[in-house]
């Protein structure tokens, strides 16, 4: 980004109504400000960070389930899991998780 | 125009952070809905309708109901596995 896009007319108007409020925390508070900023803004990365996080767990909840269902459940659905079934489906995933972490020793190697 | 000189305001300008967590929030959750929902409809498709007929058929109706709650129930299923597991 370079230095003269900062005075484009559209990030001005983006920033304008942060200026004077902005400038007035600064004036009022001096240095407190910047500690303050720097933990709000840490806060928020963390957050953002943890979102990312349950996403990706979302993600891989939903391919296995889709995948251990195609193993697993190979008739018409019923109206409870049989008991081999539902072992299939926990086998499915933990038998997964095993395989990961083959894969990752071996590609350490 | 001299913003220099007031005393400063208590509250920020509208668009907060909160606002956009929220959003980032709620986009997530209905992006997961969608991504469940088609998967749902094309696993019961498969289980279900083997033999497409003019209509559907009662038993092909609760093929339907009862795979819709297999598989929300299998979703449960993988996620506490996942989670349980003591290497």
């Amino acid at each position: 980004m370079d230095p003269s896009s900062m005075n484009s007319p559209e990030l001005q108007n983006l920033l304008a109504p942060y200026d004077s409020w902005i400038l007035g925390k600064l004036l009022d508070a001096g240095g407190k400000v910047a500690t303050s900023v720097k933990l709000y803004l840490t806060s928020v990365i963390e957050y953002f960070q943890q979102e990312k996080q349950k996403a990706m767990i979302s993600e891989m909840i939903s391919k296995l389930t889709s995948a251990c269902w195609d193993k697993c459940i190979t008739g018409s659905p019923g109206s409870k899991f049989s008991s081999s079934e539902a072992n299939c489906l926990t086998n499915c995933a933990q038998r997964y998780m095993d395989m990961s972490l083959i894969i990752m020793k071996r590609l350490q190697q | 125009m001299d913003s220099f000189s007031s005393p400063s305001s208590g509250s920020p300008p509208k668009l907060s952070t909160d606002d956009i967590m929220t959003q980032l929030r709620t986009q997530l959750e209905q992006a997961y809905a969608e991504e469940f929902l088609e998967t749902v409809r094309g696993k019961c498709f498969d289980k279900c309708i083997t033999k497409p007929g003019s209509s559907l058929s009662g038993s092909e109706s609760s093929c339907i109901s009862r795979c819709i709650d297999r598989y929300m129930e299998a979703t449960g299923i993988i996620g506490k596995a996942l989670f349980n597991q003591r290497h």
